[in-house]
Order: structure tokens, then C-alpha cells, then sequence
């Protein structure tokens, strides 16, 4: 029995080691302000990423693309320093509240930026809102976000699942054929995607002759494949990203379906970070995307060579996110004058923040508070032994429709 | 969502369906035969040194990733990836074994799952520093690329290499095991530990060989699937999970179990992917479930000792 | 009396704990002690009866998702959320139990993982009740006597409260001669069973006890983050909270929460300074296995007898006891 009272002896100890620093919980409850003094000549920057698990890799060229552009004007924006902080979620939503907690209590961040996972997004999203954060998402795709869960405080410059699967719907009909057969990865936003794929494809006029909906982290496709093979439709829609991407195109063109059906999809599918490991069986296919490294235009050239200078590789989508996001943020806090003490006024500034991206032409819809952009339909061609991505088509404005 | 199911079958039925039953369990097969190249380093190891190895994932995806430097960035050689990788696994469970496992045979079951898991992260991290975290891949030699016509179906002809590599290793560890003088010691070993100290054997050299086999197994695994499977973060505890359910599934102590497991396990995956696909998640650990509670000491295991 | 004496030390702790601590440290110690009750729960099957399950995040779950289902569609109530929780985590753990108890040793292990992760799909799956991959985002927060339970710090003094009912309870149980069956069972069932008593049956009552009190985990969890998303119960989460009870000091009473407390603490404040805290966590899990076998609380054990009386020598052999098997 007596032993129990060491535990005691451990609890007081730590209880005494934490009340060392800091404000106390019920002083605090009041909300941020404390260590106004401090930070008064930076900009606090939170942004949640992950550095680890499955998604590791788009949270390094987020934070990289971000970095990039934060070091193009100095870390300074309206008069002050910004200073950025990041904290790695992993692949769990979970941590990533831990994490937002922390950002917001700890370190009194002034804008929240990240989140790759839409499952983080949802999940921080209503203590952003009870903390009236300023919030830009740069990756998680989630319709909802906009939608129903939409918030004064969230704003989004990636893309909504919806703008991915719309555009390559009618384009689909138009240029590939009237049947076709779609395969995703069962997740929410793989569901999201191919849902608007298929609305927007049927309402053109095509049929949807069959679908079916793999595990995430699927290992073998043969079964699958082996199904659709048998189908009679024009083309397949697939939407998968990451490894399975790679399995599923490898295993698309060894089981022979590459010279039956046009294979089509998202641009993760043949991204410019997975077409390596892809191989040749990446050639052929045509894909949907918002950005591609092969787009010409004055401010890519720019993003791209910068990118690659700096880090000797070249950039991927998730490295133009956080490029974007970056500006997003310098050009409100510029408009601000660097008074970031308002949320509703950093709120405001970023709602009017416009300007040429590397994607194209950026802008915020008001209503919405997402990213307002062009749609382009990309072809993988080989060249010079590698893959490529070329633009074939390009469809203007494409706006979620907030519903 | 599954409405679209009947469509798709009714699509099927024109076609001639002995066809692609016959397709399906040539996919089920090499399916089944990958599972059992990943998985019979694993069984070894448990079943003679009764050690629950969870950092057997980690020795495999380490396979994969050094067979990646082989053939991507060294040499481009196929062949020579698949001798490297599984010697350079073979030195780090030779190393982990001497080092850290040798301390843990006398503590039991659960502190040798706790040490391998920790092993198992620590391998997480260091792959994550020299490989990073792209998705890789290991290519396909030029020989063994392509496809060939089975039954008016087209397959992979790498898919049919795997299916004849899993049974020349299920083949050579049968032969070891019953034709040579350490496999007499290994299946004493597997019926009855403590018989090998009294046969006068040298145990902790015997323990030492078949963990450096099993990392050679892994090794050989990691090569061999990549092409397949790929290479990713966390791909190690994806593996891990499977490989376990299998080793389960065949019952503990018995390479022939495992083997029939992986059969098992690859075919109806495969038959239930095609014919339920809504329920593909339910389907490895339903049929565990099932066979455990069938059989409760899997299909051909032999009682184990509680602890 | 001393018992006495012990838990109002804490419980006084525990309240002033809010007027010390930044919320940002409250936020730790009410995920500590989310953890601690998990922990204990799954204590009661592992370190008590001797059968190690890799499936306990089911209960959480199950837990978890009832009371955040039960609270945006029927009712905030605390008391009806709490309720609904534990009513469905007795369902499943009798249904889990019923077939897991059928295998012994590693096939159990697999077997209750088979089940949480057959609870896994299916709430993945489910995407209308449960946000599939997206997880269940909006939920209310709990509401006790009429009072909504909006800030951290009630909800902190709700989880603590409750962290100190568990522990009691299940101090009680595991010293009443209930528990002596127990810790019987898990050295010798045969002997056991040959005096006469159904092992299965106090197999069974103790996988159901540790089944509830997962669950009323999981819903203290959906309270706190007002979130949970299928990877709470995924075997990950299993593989977590097992970890927790072996580091603390498996089959006693300090060492599960110990175990939670070192855990949480170590991913959060590690992560905070590199990204490769899955490294730094393992080699604590080797060098606890290596250096100190017998768990944290082993470790406080030997450190209290030495300062107690600077004979730690006797009781060593008891201690070595206590970790094997």
C-alpha cells in the first residue's frame, strides 16, 4: 500500500514543474493577450503539416513551397517579422486538434495555415471557430468545408473535391465517350471526387456502366482490374493518389486495360513526385488538375526555376500550395499594414486578396471563402525518356458550387 | 452506392465466366504466394524461437528500400538487388539479435513484442531520413516484364515469377527442414524447445541463425514485392498486420500452415474483391475471425503454450 | 484510513490543478487521465487475468461514437451520453468476449484484433452515422445538471472526477477476491480450474468490466475533443494503450496511468522539437525493456524502498515475479 504513495509523490512533483510556467487555466479562459508585449514586431504563423506517417511527403513540399516565398520577401511583411511555426500531425486527426490547441494556447498564434488530411480540417475546424482563428487551408480538399461547415474564419486556396471531379466530367464526354467505368479509393474524398465526377459526366450525358470502390492502401488490384477489363465502357475513371496511384496505374497497364480504355483521373494520379515510380505505364493518361509544372505562364517560370534553384528538385502541386498560401498570408498582413491584432479585419483582407499564381489567375469567391480557378485537362506524354504532363485543355473560372 | 454492382455483373455474365474465374484464381494464387514469401521469415522465427517479431515489417521494408539503391541508383541491376538487400538485412538482424533480442529470451512474450516494436520505430525513422518519403518503386527487369495470354486472359508475367518463387522457398525450407541435420534441430526445436539444449546444441547459435535467416527471408520479401507493392512511409505496419493475420490464420509452428494460409488468404481475398467488392476491408479479419473460432489454434497449428 | 487520506490529496489536486496550470497544460493532464482510464480498463484483462489484447480500441471506439452519435442527434446530456456509451460497450465486449474466450495466448491477441478491426470497416463504412474517413466533426458539447460543459476546465473536473471513481472501482474489484481469481487465473489456470472454479466465467466478467470502462474512455474523449475520427479506433489506438500498460507496470494499479502519463507527455513534448519522435519513443520502449523490465512503476517501486529503508534487495525477487508471463 504504501507504495501507492510515490504516484502521489510523482503528481505533485509534475503538478509543481508545470505551474512553473505560464498563466494559469482560469485566468486564461479569457482568450489570447498575454504576451501582447512580445510579439508585438512579428507575425505569428501556425501551420499544421505532416511530417510523418503516409502524407509526409505533401506536408515537406508544403512547408517547403511555403518557405520559398517567405524567403523572397525576407520573412517581412507590413513592417514585421513572420515568424512561422510548425507542428506535425501525422496522418491523425486527433493530433492535429492537439497540436491547433497548442498553436492557439501556447504560442498565441495570429493566422493557422496546412492541413492535408480533410479529416484534420473538420476536426480543428470547430475550436478555430470558438477561437475566432483566422484560418487558410492550403491542402484538405473536403467539399463540406465550404459548404455546410463553411465559417467566416476559413478560408481556402487548394481546391475542393468537387472542382477536381466536375471538370473532368463533361470533358470526359465530350472528348473520351459515352460509357464509363469509375474506380476510387474508398474514402471520403476519393467518394467526394467521384461523385462529382459522375454527376457532372451523366449530366452531359454519358453512363456511369459500373464502379467500385477499393480500400485505401489497397496492395492488389488484380481482382479489380480483372472486373473491369470484362465491362464494355469507353474509359476509366480512377481516382487514387500516393501508393496506391502507383499500384493502380503499374497494375492498370499489366493486366492489359491500358490499350482498351482511355485511363483518366485526378492529377495526383500521375503526379510530378509518383510519375517516376510509375514508370511508362503513366503515359497515355489524361488527368485533371489545377497546376502543372509543365504550365506556361510568367509566374510559374518563375515558381518553378526558384523552386528547383532552392531545393534541387522539382516542385510538386502541394509545393505550389504552400507557395500560394504564403502569398495569401504576405499580401494580407501587407494590406493590413501588419496589425494582425483583428481577427475579423485579417479576415477581411484576406477575402480580397487577388492575384496571378503560378496556377493561373487567383481569387477568393465571397461567398464560399474558396479558391475561384481554372481547370486544366493534362495528357502524360514521354519524352526524352521520362514522363511529362502537357496541358490539352482548359476550362476557365471553375467555382464550387457552395452547396 | 452498390447499386451499380447488379449492372456490372449482368455486363459479366455475357462474357464467358469460366474465363475470369480462372483469371481470379491465377490472381488469388500469386496473390497468395506473395503474402507467403513476405510471411515465412516471420513464421520461421516464431516458430522456433518463439518470438513474436514485430519488427519483421521493418526488416522487410528495409529490403525493399536497399534493393531500391541497388537498382535505381548503383548498378540498375535486378539481380544483384535481389542478393544485396537480403545480406544487408541479414547483418542487421544479425546485429539486432546479438545486441538487444539475446537480452529478452529469459522475459517472455510481452517484452519481446514492446522491444521489437520499439525496434520497429527506430527503423521507421532511419528509412524515413536516408530514403525520405516518396513513394518508390523497384522496376521490373526486362526479362521479367510483360504479359502473357492465360486462358484468353492477359496476366503478368512477373505475377507468374512470384508464384514459382513461393514455392521454391516453401520447397527448400521443407527440404531443410526434413532432410538435413538442422532441420532435425529446428522441428526439435518447434515441438520442444528445451529439447535442443539436451540433443547438446549449441542454442543461442541456433537462435542466432534462424533470426538472421528470417532477416535473409524478409530481405529476399522486400525485393521480391516491391515491384508490386511499392515502397512508402509506413508500409512496414501495413505488412506487419498482414503477414501476422496469415501466420495466425496457418497456425503458429508451422511452415506448412503458413503456406496454406497464404493460399487461402490470397484466393478468397481476391474471389471476395471481385464478388463483394463493397465488403473488401471486412474480408482478412472476418476470415480470421472465423477460423480462429473454427479452429482455435488456426488451420494446422499445434496446441502452443500459454504466456 | 490512509486510502482516505490519499484520494483527498488528489481530489484536492485535482481541483486546484485549473488555477496552476496553463489551459494548455490542463489540456495534457485531461488527455493523461483520458489515457490513465483507458489504460486501467485494459489493465484488468492484461495485467490481472493474464490475457493481452490487441483490440481493445474497439470499446473506445464504440464508446467514443456513442456518445458523439448520442449527443447530435438525441441529446447532449452527459448522464444519456455516458449511459449510452457504457450500454453499448457491455453489448460488444459480451459478443467480443463470447468468442475470444474460446483461444488463449497469442491466437487471443488476434482474435480481439480481428474484432476491432472488423468495428474498424464498419464504422469506416458507415458513412452516414459516423463521417466515414472524415471522422464526426460538430459534436455538442456535453451538458451536466442543465450546465454545458463549454470550457476546458469542466471539462477537466469531469474527467477527473471520473478518472477517481474508476480507479477506485477498480481497486476494489481487483482486491476483492474477484481479482485474487484473477491474478490466479493468470498463474495457473489449470490449478484453478481443479479447485473447482469456472475460470471462463471470471475470464468473461473480467473481459466485460475491461470493456466497459474502455468505452467510458472513449466517450470522455469525444467530451474533450468534441472529434473522434476512425483512427481512435483503429489497432494502432490497440497497440498505444497496450504499450501504456506494459511501460507503466503491467497488473498493478499506478502503473497504467504512469504508463499514459509517460506516453502522452513524451509524443507531445518530443514532436515539438523534431519530427522523428517515433524514433526517440522506440529507443525508450528498448531501453525500458532492457534496463528497467519491470515498468515505470518497478522503477518508483525500487526507488521508494530505497529511501525507505536502503534494503532493496529481498523484495527484488518478488518484483522479477510480477513481470513474467
Amino acid at each position: 500500500m504504501k507504495i501507492t504513495k510515490i504516484g502521489f509523490i510523482c503528481t505533485i512533483l509534475f503538478v509543481l514543474v508545470l505551474s512553473a510556467c505560464g498563466n494559469s487555466a482560469i485566468q486564461q479562459s479569457g482568450g489570447s493577450g498575454g504576451e501582447a508585449d512580445a510579439s508585438e514586431d512579428k507575425v505569428k504563423i501556425g501551420a499544421i503539416l505532416p511530417f510523418s506517417g503516409v502524407y509526409a511527403s505533401l506536408g515537406k513540399d508544403l512547408s517547403d513551397g511555403m518557405k520559398l516565398y517567405f524567403e523572397s520577401v525576407d520573412w517581412e511583411a507590413g513592417g514585421k517579422r513572420i515568424e512561422m511555426i510548425e507542428e506535425d500531425t501525422g496522418a491523425d486527426p486527433q493530433e492535429a486538434l492537439k497540436r491547433t490547441r497548442k498553436l492557439i494556447d501556447q504560442d498565441d498564434i495570429d493566422i493557422l495555415t496546412g492541413a492535408v488530411s480533410t479529416a484534420v480540417a473538420y476536426a480543428i475546424r470547430d475550436e478555430i471557430v470558438t477561437n475566432k482563428l483566422p484560418y487558410l487551408t492550403s491542402h484538405a480538399g473536403g467539399n463540406d468545408l465550404t459548404r455546410e461547415q463553411k465559417s467566416d474564419y476559413i478560408w481556402r486556396s487548394s481546391f475542393s473535391s468537387w472542382q477536381i471531379g466536375n471538370s473532368m466530367g463533361k470533358w470526359a464526354y465530350e472528348n473520351i465517350g459515352d460509357r464509363i467505368y469509375v474506380a476510387a479509393a474508398d474514402y471520403a474524398f476519393g467518394r467526394e471526387v467521384s461523385a462529382a465526377f459522375m454527376e457532372s459526366y451523366k449530366e452531359a450525358g454519358g453512363e456511369v456502366v459500373g464502379q467500385v470502390y477499393p480500400p485505401l492502401g489497397n496492395n492488389d488490384y488484380a481482382s479489380y482490374l480483372t472486373t473491369i477489363r470484362d465491362s464494355d465502357a469507353d474509359g476509366v475513371y480512377a481516382f487514387f493518389a500516393g501508393s496506391d496511384a502507383v499500384r493502380f496505374v503499374q497494375q492498370y497497364e499489366e493486366y492489359g486495360l491500358k490499350d482498351k480504355f482511355q485511363l483518366l483521373g485526378s492529377g495526383w494520379l500521375v503526379s510530378e513526385d509518383l510519375r517516376e515510380s510509375i514508370g511508362n505505364a503513366a503515359e497515355g493518361v489524361h488527368a485533371a488538375s489545377f497546376w502543372d509544372y509543365n504550365l506556361e505562364n510568367e509566374e510559374n517560370g518563375k515558381f518553378t526555376e526558384a523552386y528547383e534553384e532552392a531545393y534541387d528538385r522539382r516542385p510538386t502541386i502541394e509545393s505550389l500550395e504552400g507557395y500560394d498560401a504564403a502569398r495569401i498570408l504576405v499580401e494580407t498582413i501587407e494590406a493590413l499594414d501588419g496589425d494582425v491584432s483583428d481577427p475579423e479585419e485579417i479576415v477581411k483582407a484576406m477575402a480580397a486578396v487577388e492575384f496571378d499564381s503560378p496556377r493561373g489567375p487567383f481569387a477568393f469567391d465571397q461567398n464560399t471563402h474558396h479558391v475561384i480557378q481554372d481547370m486544366y485537362i493534362l495528357e502524360t506524354i514521354q519524352e526524352e525518356g521520362r514522363t511529362e504532363n502537357s496541358m490539352i485543355d482548359q476550362i476557365e473560372n471553375v467555382q464550387d458550387p457552395g452547396k | 452506392m452498390y447499386r451499380t454492382l447488379e449492372n456490372n455483373q449482368s455486363t459479366t455474365l455475357e462474357v464467358d465466366k469460366i474465363d475470369i474465374l480462372i483469371a481470379q484464381m491465377v490472381n488469388g494464387l500469386s496473390y497468395g504466394m506473395l503474402l507467403f514469401v513476405i510471411t515465412c521469415g516471420l513464421a520461421l522465427v516464431f516458430g522456433i524461437l518463439g518470438v513474436l517479431n514485430l519488427a519483421h515489417g521493418s526488416l522487410y521494408m528495409i529490403g525493399g528500400y536497399v534493393g531500391y539503391s541497388v537498382t535505381a541508383t548503383y548498378t540498375q541491376s535486378f539481380w544483384l538487388a535481389l542478393l544485396t538487400a537480403p545480406l544487408v538485412v541479414a547483418f542487421i538482424a544479425l546485429i539486432m539479435e546479438r545486441t538487444l533480442l539475446h537480452y529478452t529470451y529469459k522475459l517472455g512474450h510481452l517484452s519481446q513484442v514492446l522491444l521489437t516494436l520499439g525496434v520497429a520505430y527506430v527503423f521507421h525513422d532511419i528509412a524515413k531520413i536516408i530514403w525520405g518519403t516518396n513513394v518508390l518503386s523497384i522496376r521490373v527487369p526486362e526479362s521479367l516484364a510483360g504479359s502473357v495470354s492465360i486462358a484468353g486472359q492477359l496476366f503478368p508475367l512477373y505475377r507468374l515469377v512470384i508464384i514459382a518463387v513461393g514455392i521454391v522457398i516453401a520447397v527448400g525450407i521443407w527440404w531443410v527442414q526434413n532432410k538435413t541435420r538442422w532441420g532435425a534441430i529446428i522441428r526439435a526445436g518447434l515441438s520442444d524447445r528445451e529439447m535442443i539444449g539436451a540433443l547438446g546444441v549449441n542454442i543461442s547459435l541456433v537462435f542466432t541463425s534462424v533470426f538472421v535467416l528470417g532477416g535473409i527471408l524478409a530481405g529476399f520479401g522486400g525485393v521480391v514485392a516491391a515491384p508490386i507493392l511499392g515502397l512508402y512511409p509506413d508500409m512496414e505496419f501495413q505488412t506487419l498486420i498482414l503477414a501476422l493475420v496469415v501466420l495466425v490464420i496457418g497456425g503458429l509452428g508451422s511452415i506448412a500452415g503458413t503456406f496454406t494460409a497464404s493460399i487461402l488468404v490470397g484466393v478468397l481475398e481476391t474471389f471476395g474483391r471481385y464478388l463483394v467488392p463493397e465488403l473488401s476491408m471486412f474480408l482478412v479479419f472476418t476470415l480470421m475471425a472465423i477460423i480462429l473460432v473454427w479452429r482455435p489454434n488456426g488451420l494446422l497449428g499445434k496446441q502452443v503454450a500459454e504466456g | 484510513m490512509k486510502i482516505y487520506l490519499k484520494f483527498s490529496t488528489a481530489l484536492l489536486l485535482f481541483a486546484a490543478s485549473p488555477f496552476i496550470l496553463t489551459s494548455f497544460h490542463i489540456n495534457l493532464l485531461t488527455e493523461i487521465l483520458i489515457f490513465g482510464i483507458f489504460a486501467l480498463s485494459l489493465n484488468v484483462i492484461v495485467g490481472y487475468t493474464g490475457l493481452v489484447s490487441l483490440g481493445h480500441a474497439a470499446f473506445f471506439g464504440a464508446g467514443a461514437y456513442t456518445a458523439g452519435i448520442i449527443a447530435q442527434n438525441i441529446s447532449a446530456n452527459l448522464l444519456f451520453t455516458l449511459g449510452g456509451a457504457v450500454l453499448l460497450s457491455v453489448i460488444l465486449a459480451c459478443i467480443i468476449g463470447l468468442f475470444c474466450l474460446k483461444v488463449s495466448g497469442f491466437y487471443f491477441l488476434m482474435l480481439t484484433l480481428a474484432f476491432s478491426q472488423m468495428v474498424y470497416s464498419f464504422v469506416y463504412q458507415s458513412t452516414g452515422w459516423t463521417g466515414g474517413s472524415n471522422g464526426l466533426s460538430g459534436i455538442p458539447n456535453p451538458i451536466l445538471f442543465g450546465w454545458e460543459l463549454s470550457n476546458t476546465v469542466w471539462v477537466f473536473y469531469v474527467v477527473a472526477s471520473l478518472f477517481l471513481v474508476v480507479y477506485a472501482i477498480l481497486g476494489i474489484i481487483t482486491e476483492s477476491p474477484f481479482g485474487k481469481v484473477l491474478v490466479g487465473i493468470k498463474e495457473n489456470e489449470k490449478r484453478l480450474k481443479s479447485m473447482g472454479y469456472h475460470t471462463n466465467i471470471y475470464k468473461y466478467a473480467a473481459f466485460v468490466i475491461s470493456g466497459i470502462f474502455g468505452g467510458v474512455a472513449g466517450a470522455l474523449y469525444t467530451y474533450f475533443n468534441g472529434f473522434i475520427a476512425p483512427s481512435d479506433i483503429y489497432w494502432t489506438m490497440s497497440g498505444t494503450v497496450l504499450i501504456m500498460v506494459l511501460i507503466g507496470g503491467a497488473g498493478t494499479m499506478l502503473g497504467p496511468v504512469l504508463g499514459a502519463a509517460l506516453i502522452v507527455l513524451l509524443e507531445t513534448i518530443v514532436s515539438t522539437y523534431t519530427n522523428m519522435w517515433m524514433m526517440i519513443l522506440g529507443a525508450v520502449f528498448i531501453i525500458f525493456v532492457i534496463f528497467f523490465p519491470s515498468g515505470i512503476y518497478g522503477i518508483s517501486k525500487d526507488i521508494f524502498k530505497g529511501i525507505q529503508n536502503h534494503t532493496v534487495r529481498p523484495k527484488v525477487k518478488n518484483i522479477s515475479n510480477e513481470k513474467v508471463s
